[in-house]
C-alpha cells in the first residue's frame, strides 16, 4: 500500500506540474467557445431580425384574387415575418433556386383559375429542395409553404363560387359588396388561426427550458472534450514503466489506484476553471436560464456538486479511452471524435428530442447520454436512483475495462 | 547454485517464443543472453521480473520458486527495462521517492548504491532534460531499491556513450563484488567483456557460448539465428 500510496503521489505531482498549461489550455477554450457562442447568438439573431424564406412564384399569376391572396398572406398572415412570396419568371426562378436564393418554388398551373371556377381543387405545385437537405428547417418551411398554397388557393376558390354563385341566381349587383364581406371573413379567418388551438411547449430533456438545456450541453461537452485538454499527462505514459511497477510489486489494479485520482483532478480542475464566467454569466443574468431568473448565481452554486459524479464517469471514459489507444497521436484522435459523436448522439448541438427514436435510444444508452440526463435531473433537483446508478456503473465498468486492458498489455496480449 | 532457472516455456497463441530455458547462476556472476531481435530475449527477462506468466518452468533462487511465488520477487530482484521507466515530468529526486522512504534515500545517496551510481550529482534535474546514461543510472537506482541479489538488465549500454557506460559498468562490477548476480540482455562488447557467461538465445532454448572477445564471431554466431517477429 505504501507504494500505491507513493505513486499516486507522484502521479499527482505530475498532475500539478502540469497544471498551469492545462489552466492555460482550459481558459483558451472558455474564451473561444464564449465568444464563438456570443458570435452566433448575434449572427442568429440578425438573421432571425432580417432574413426570411423567399419562395418563387411562377406559373399563371394573372388572376387578381390570386394576387390578392399573396398579398393576405405577405402583408397580414403572421407568416410574412417568415417567408416572402416573390412573382417572377420560370427562368428567373430555376436560375435563383440553384443559386439558393429562393428556397422553394411554387407553380400555379395553367387554367388553375378556370379549373377553381368549375369546382375543381388543383393544388399549387411546390418545389422545395432535395430530399439530401431534409431537416427542421426543410420540415418547417414545408409546412409554411403548404399553408400559403392552401390559403391562396382556398381564397380563390371560395371567391370565385361565391360570385358564380351570385351571378346563378341573378344577383349580379350584390357581387361587389359580398366579396368584400368574404375577404373581410378570410381575412379574420387568415389573421386568427393562431387562436384555433393552443401550443403547449413541454420543454427538452425532462421538461426543461431550451437555455436549461444548452446550459447542461455545453458543461457535458466541455467535460467530454476535457480529454483532449488533458492528454499531457498521457504524453510520457509506456508500457515500460507499467513493466517495471509490476516488477516492483505494483500490479494493473494498483496502478490504476494510482494514476486516475490524479487524472480525475484535472478533469475537476478544469471543470471548476468554467465555473466562475458561467456563475458571473448567470448572477448578472445574461443566460437567460428561465427556471433560474432572478436567482443569481445560488441555484448554480446548488448544481455543481452535481458535475461531480458526471466528472467522476467521464474521466473514467477518458482514461480508458487513451489506455486503449495505441500511442498518444491515436488516444488524442479518439478523444475527440468519442467526445463530438457521443456529444452529438446525446444532444449536445441538437436537442435529443428531435432526433429519430432509434438514435435517440442509442444516444440515452452511452455514457454520455446517462451523464446529460443525469445533469438534466439535477438541473431539476431531482436526480432518480436509475440514473445514479448508471452514472456509477458506467464508471466502474471503464475502470475495470481500463485495468484489464493494462494487465493485457503488460502481459504481452495486446 | 544461487539461481536455478529449469525449463521456463512461454508461447503467445500458437507461437512458442521460449521452449525449454534451463541454466544456473552463482553468487557474484554475470550472465549475457544474446539472440537475433525476436528471439524473446526480453520475454524471458520479463518472466522472470514477474511481469509476464511463464507457461511452465521454475526459477529458484536461494531455495524458492520465485514464479511461485510471485510475491516475493520484488524483493529478490531488480529489473531494469530496455526503455527508461521513469516520470519525465518529475526530477530525480521526486522519482526515487516513488520507491525509497526519505531515510533510505538519504543514506544510498550519501554512501550506497545511488551514491555509486551518482546520482546525487543531478537529483534536482527534471528527467525529461537528463542524458541517456543520467537516465539508465537512474533507472537501475530506482530498479535496486531493496538491495537484491539478482539485477536483470535489459540492454543496459544501448545508444550510451563510452563515460556512460563506464559508470555503468563500474557499478555493476561493485554489484558482483557485493554478490549480486547480474544477467543482461546485450550486444555490446564492453558489457560482454564484463560476463562469466554468455548464452545464445535460439529457438527457445539457451546454447552456453564462448565469447573470448571476438566481435566478429559473435556477429557471425548471431548472423546463424535470423530476425523473428514475435
Amino acid at each position: 500500500m505504501r507504494q500505491t500510496t507513493a505513486y499516486f503521489l507522484a502521479q499527482l505531482k505530475r498532475a500539478i506540474r502540469l497544471l498551469p498549461g492545462q489552466v492555460m489550455a482550459d481558459l483558451l477554450v472558455c474564451v473561444c467557445a464564449g465568444a464563438l457562442a456570443c458570435l452566433l447568438i448575434s449572427q442568429g439573431a440578425a438573421a432571425a431580425k432580417g432574413s426570411r424564406y423567399r419562395i418563387g412564384m411562377v406559373g399563371d399569376l394573372s388572376a387578381s384574387y390570386l394576387g390578392y391572396g399573396m398579398a393576405a398572406v405577405q402583408e397580414m398572415d403572421d407568416s410574412r415575418f417568415m417567408i416572402e412570396l416573390v412573382p417572377m419568371s420560370e427562368q428567373e426562378a430555376e436560375a435563383a433556386f440553384w443559386r439558393g436564393e429562393l428556397y422553394a418554388v411554387m407553380r400555379v398551373p395553367e387554367g388553375l383559375l378556370e379549373s377553381i371556377v368549375y369546382g375543381e381543387n388543383d393544388r399549387l405545385i411546390t418545389y422545395t429542395a432535395t430530399q439530401g437537405q431534409q431537416g427542421l428547417g426543410t420540415m418547417v418551411m414545408g409546412e409554411i409553404t403548404d399553408l400559403a398554397s392552401t390559403l391562396v388557393t382556398c381564397s380563390q376558390s371560395a371567391i370565385y363560387a361565391m360570385q358564380r354563385t351570385l351571378a346563378d341566381q341573378g344577383r349580379g349587383e350584390e357581387i361587389g359588396r359580398e366579396t368584400d364581406k368574404l375577404n373581410l371573413a378570410l381575412i379574420n379567418l387568415v389573421l386568427s388561426r393562431g387562436d384555433f388551438g393552443e401550443v403547449e411547449v413541454l420543454g427538452y430533456g425532462d421538461g426543461l427550458s431550451l437555455e436549461l438545456y444548452y446550459f447542461c450541453g455545453m458543461i457535458l461537452l466541455f467535460l467530454l472534450l476535457s480529454g483532449l485538454l488533458n492528454s499531457a499527462l498521457f504524453v510520457h505514459g509506456n508500457g515500460v514503466f507499467s513493466c517495471f511497477l509490476k516488477a516492483r510489486g505494483v500490479g494493473a489494479f494498483r496502478q490504476i489506484l494510482g494514476e486516475y485520482p490524479a487524472y480525475l483532478m484535472l478533469v475537476t480542475m478544469g471543470l471548476f476553471i468554467l465555473c466562475p464566467p458561467l456563475g458571473f454569466g448567470l448572477a448578472r443574468g445574461l443566460l437567460g436560464i428561465p427556471e433560474w431568473e432572478g436567482m443569481g448565481a445560488a441555484p448554480f452554486l446548488s448544481f455543481l456538486p452535481v458535475l461531480i459524479p458526471v466528472a467522476v464517469m467521464l474521466a473514467a471514459m477518458q482514461f480508458f479511452l487513451f489506455e486503449a489507444a495505441e500511442g498518444i497521436v491515436n488516444g488524442i484522435l479518439l478523444q475527440l471524435l468519442s467526445g463530438i459523436g457521443m456529444g452529438y448522439l446525446s444532444g449536445c448541438f441538437y436537442p435529443s428530442a428531435f432526433f429519430p427514436e432509434k438514435m435517440r435510444a442509442l444516444g440515452e444508452i452511452l455514457p454520455s447520454g446517462a451523464a446529460a440526463r443525469f445533469m438534466q435531473a439535477g438541473a431539476l433537483g431531482r436526480i432518480p436512483a436509475e440514473l445514479w446508478a448508471a452514472v456509477f456503473g458506467w464508471t466502474g465498468v471503464f475502470l475495470v475495462l481500463t485495468i484489464l486492458v493494462r494487465k493485457s498489455r503488460m502481459t504481452g496480449w495486446l | 547454485m544461487d539461481v536455478e532457472i529449469k525449463g521456463i516455456r512461454k508461447a503467445y497463441a500458437r507461437k512458442k517464443v521460449l521452449t525449454d530455458i534451463s541454466f544456473s547462476m552463482e553468487a557474484g556472476s554475470c550472465a549475457a543472453i544474446l539472440g537475433s531481435n525476436g528471439s524473446g530475449k526480453s520475454t524471458l527477462l520479463s518472466i522472470l521480473a514477474g511481469v509476464r506468466k511463464a507457461d511452465g518452468g521454475s526459477f529458484f533462487y536461494r531455495g524458492n520458486d520465485l514464479l511461485r511465488c510471485p510475491g516475493q520477487i520484488p524483493k529478490a530482484l531488480g529489473y531494469v527495462p530496455q526503455g527508461d521507466p521513469l516520470l519525465e515530468e518529475l526530477n530525480a529526486w521526486d522519482n526515487l521517492r516513488m520507491w525509497y522512504d526519505r531515510k533510505t534515500l538519504q543514506r544510498e545517496l550519501a554512501e550506497g548504491a545511488l551514491k555509486l551510481l551518482g546520482i546525487d550529482g543531478f537529483l534536482k534535474t527534471p528527467v525529461r532534460r537528463m542524458s541517456g546514461g543520467m537516465k539508465k543510472r537512474l533507472s537501475i537506482g530506482c530498479a535496486v531499491v531493496s538491495r537484491p541479489g539478482i539485477l536483470l538488465l535489459d540492454e543496459p549500454s544501448a545508444a550510451l556513450d563510452p563515460v556512460c557506460k563506464e559508470n555503468i559498468r563500474s557499478y555493476l562490477e561493485v554489484y558482483r563484488e557485493e554478490g549480486g548476480i547480474v544477467l543482461m540482455v546485450t550486444h555490446d562488447a564492453q558489457d560482454l567483456e564484463l560476463c562469466d557467461m554468455c548464452y545464445i538465445l535460439r529457438d527457445g532454448t539457451l546454447q552456453p557460448w564462448e565469447y573470448g572477445g571476438d566481435f566478429h564471431k559473435l556477429a557471425e554466431k548471431l548472423r546463424e539465428t535470423p530476425e523473428k517477429c514475435i
